[in-house]
């Protein structure tokens, strides 16, 4: 059977971006549905957003990924092209358990791009290369 | 959580929802029978259930009827009737316990969504749903299906699928970013009609009024009293290449002031070419401002932001009367006496679309305080800490910190600048002042090429003294054209009438400063001695060995083999000064015109003998340290631009 989750995420977040251009109630009635399907991810992820926590990194090819820096001060960087973050919670909850469907910082992306509140950033080939690959020293 | 934010907003709604959800509860265990023919309630049969990232997705069959009303034999599937997807919350099939031909009350506030290219409606947030148990079913029966644990499918959620939130592709931008695009028209004149509403002049007002979420609805007029920018967050520090000039990172700002005299700090959008935030400042400082669609970063106080408030309370107080809140109008009250302020809203665009309208044809405001321009020596008579001043100055030497593990973007530089109120007049204040920008203060590149090629005339504007010293930080503006709205006065004071002249070494110099010496060689410090050749193209002082020919030079700047390379010399000698008699002066010499006074064509190849005692001065020099245990001074022979 089709997964019904995604699409029905897609949706949501779509809405939270035209509802930002209507009124105070279409907003809250967004974020009422959001919530429903996010649980508990949701008010952390637009906590992210209150502080503009995420920026959309980008290399002079084109390639982009994104950079958010969360409440523990770590930078976690969330990948454009599928749904991967490199936070412990991503690894728990949705690779291990797939008790959630996105993790918070890979939410804060989605909800930054919808609000237009990302932190735009460019660097070089290589400071993109490290960015991809620096996992291994956020450990330490 | 940001106070205002969207974050607590939510917070509050879902506290609101998850006392009513436990209320409703708590009353149905009470009630015997809910009525089912209520408006709103949507009455669903389940069908076939799994589970995805633990939310119930039930395929269900709507229900026109009570299900009392239908037999229990009546099984089979009406292909009239509507399916659906109804979600369940974790908790709530947990309470609900479903299982497939469960009949469900599902109570308003459900929510209904319908996705594209699909047809089945999904229902969610479904917090208010009941079981309704047919008259036919024991509770016998009802406890057998609890016992047995059901396996609910759970559907595994591919990585791969990513949301698009637009239509258009809006993950790949092509310079200049979408952002960059909305704002670039940031003149237009003309109100978008959508957002017609009264222009309001109180920011505070507005503030309170609509909350954190924006002000899509309205806007507030105020007046833009600077313009700088601002660098990114500190978190993207470790990212910044260290090549990359500083304003790559910053966005522009504008402090406002509305008619009340409050201020506020606008954060707009990042810079896509160095000599934007100049143009800007020359064509919006002073003017009137349409602020609308923006939304509260920060509510920031005195204690917390003292550059910030610096800058306000160099503007305080306003220079027309401002408006009261609470008093009638028709007399405006003078604030002379209030206190400046205490508090200020740091503003930011709130989504893609920036609406900061300028009105750049109307004269500037009334409320405007172009920034005072004062002479150097008024400046290092201020008493007092913290003040921002500005000043015309001349530039006349440029020293860079020299640690390298600082990324050159984020390298402090100082700036040896006078002007004519301190060169024209005999006095005990110093004839060249040292003026530290900070890493935080952003240079345009235009700015920084012009300083390292030849002496500039630079405007300061915002400068920070204190201490005894000027710095240039974040907000501190520095330009070389003219503004149009400086106090005439400024006008004058940097020309210098003649050749420009430093203080002489004596007793009070100090250490990072620039001075003149003159004095005896009484000895050469010959373990300092070195010379190096230079790429006679374009001064490249760090030639390499040609991998195909060892015996050549190369120089890696220029891709070429260096023929005829310049040699260059640096020797440290101690001087004797007529005003100095028991200082040790050590001179680091490297000027072409320095060994030729010293007639020395060649390290290695010189008498020290024939050195002693020659005169040498005036020197320009950099004074890079003096102690008092030995009494000493080193310096470094400098040009000046």
């Amino acid at each position: 059977m089709e997964s019904t989750l995604p699409a029905v995420a897609e949706e949501l977040l779509r809405e939270i971006k035209k509802a930002f251009q209507e009124t105070s109630q279409g907003r809250d009635l967004a974020f009422f549905r959001l919530k429903f399907v996010f649980g508990p991810s949701a008010v952390p992820a637009l906590d992210l957003v209150d502080q503009r926590s995420v920026t959309r990194v980008k290399s002079p090819s084109g390639r982009t990924t994104y950079q958010v820096l969360g409440s523990s001060g770590k930078l976690y960087t969330c990948f454009g092209s599928c749904h991967f973050c490199t936070c412990p919670a991503f690894g728990f909850s949705v690779l291990q358990k797939s008790e959630s469907l996105l993790c918070k910082h890979i939410l804060a992306v989605y909800l930054s791009r919808a609000l237009g509140a990302c932190q735009e950033l460019s660097v070089s080939e290589e400071q993109f290369s490290s960015i991809l690959l620096a996992e291994e020293d956020d450990d330490a | 959580l940001c106070r205002g934010g969207l974050a607590e907003r939510l917070c509050r709604l879902q506290n609101r929802e998850r006392s009513a959800i436990s209320f409703w509860r708590h009353q149905c265990l009470s009630d015997a029978k809910i009525a089912s023919d209520e408006s709103g309630v949507l009455i669903v049969k389940i069908l076939e259930i799994f589970e995805e990232c633990t939310i119930q997705v039930a395929i269900c069959q709507q229900l026109e009827k009570s299900p009392a009303t239908l037999s229990s034999q009546d099984t089979a599937i009406s292909a009239r009737e509507p399916i659906l997807k109804v979600l369940f919350a974790k908790e709530t099939a947990a309470h609900l316990k479903t299982r497939p031909q469960d009949v469900i009350h599902i109570y308003p506030p459900w929510q209904k969504l319908l996705l594209k290219n699909a047809d089945v409606p999904v229902i969610m947030n479904t917090y208010f749903s009941q079981k309704v148990l047919l008259s036919d079913h024991s509770e016998a029966t009802e406890k057998t299906y609890s016992l047995t644990k059901m396996l609910i499918r759970k559907n595994i959620i591919s990585l791969a699928q990513t949301f698009r939130l637009d239509d258009l592709d809006d993950e790949l931008h092509q310079e200049p970013s979408a952002n960059q695009v909305a704002c670039v028209p940031l003149l237009h004149n003309n109100c978008d009609s959508k957002h017609q509403s009264a222009v309001n002049d109180s920011l505070l007002e507005m503030v309170e009024s609509q909350g954190a979420v924006g002000w899509r609805e309205v806007q507030v007029q105020v007046v833009i009293q600077r313009v700088y920018c601002l660098p990114a967050r500190e978190g993207y520090r470790s990212h910044v290449q260290g090549n990359k000039p500083l304003w790559m990172f910053c966005r522009l700002c504008l402090l406002v002031q509305d008619a009340y005299g409050m201020f506020s700090e606008v954060q707009l959008h990042s810079l896509s070419s160095a000599d934007e935030m100049e143009q800007y400042c020359r064509r919006w400082e002073g003017k009137f401002c349409c602020l609308a669609g923006m939304k509260i970063l920060q509510r920031t106080t005195r204690g917390r932001a003292l550059g910030l408030f610096s800058l306000i309370d160099s503007l305080w107080p306003p220079v027309v009367p401002v408006k009261v809140p609470g008093q009638s109008q028709d007399h405006e009250m003078m604030t002379t006496n209030h206190p400046p302020p205490s508090f200020c809203y740091i503003l930011t665009v709130q989504s893609g679309e920036i609406r900061v309208e300028v009105d750049e044809e109307k004269p500037v405001s009334n409320l405007y305080q172009p920034a005072a321009v004062l002479g150097l020596k008024e400046i290092l008579q201020i008493d007092g800490c913290n003040q921002r001043c500005s000043f015309w100055a001349r530039v006349l030497y440029i020293r860079v910190q020299a640690k390298h593990s600082v990324p050159v973007n984020q390298r402090e530089i100082w700036l040896f600048v006078s002007d004519s109120t301190l060169q024209d007049v005999a006095h005990i204040t110093p004839k060249v002042v040292a003026v530290s920008v900070a890493a935080s203060c952003v240079l345009s590149t235009e700015i920084t090429e012009a300083l390292s090629a030849t002496s500039q005339l630079v405007f300061f504007k915002d400068a920070l003294w204190g201490n005894g010293r000027i710095i240039c930080v974040e907000r501190t503006v520095l330009l070389l054209q003219k503004p149009l709205l400086c106090s005439a006065a400024g006008a004058d004071l940097s020309e210098l009438t003649g050749p420009v002249r430093l203080d002489e070494l004596d007793s009070t110099t100090q250490a990072n400063s620039i001075c003149t010496v003159r004095g005896t060689v009484v000895g050469v410090n010959e373990s300092t001695a070195f010379s190096w050749p230079t790429c006679d193209r374009c001064g490249n002082g760090k030639l390499e060995l040609c991998p195909q020919d060892r015996r050549q030079l190369y120089c890696s700047q220029c891709s070429e083999v260096v023929i005829s390379p310049v040699l260059k010399m640096q020797l440290e000698i101690f001087l004797s000064c007529p005003s100095q008699t028991r200082r040790i002066v050590k001179v680091k010499v490297w000027h072409k015109m320095s060994f030729g006074v010293l007639s020395i064509e060649r390290l290695g190849s010189y008498e020290v003998q024939s050195v002693l005692g020659k005169e040498v001065g005036l020197l320009n020099c950099y004074v890079h340290s003096v102690t008092s245990h030995p009494d000493c001074v080193m310096l470094e022979e400098i040009v000046l631009l």
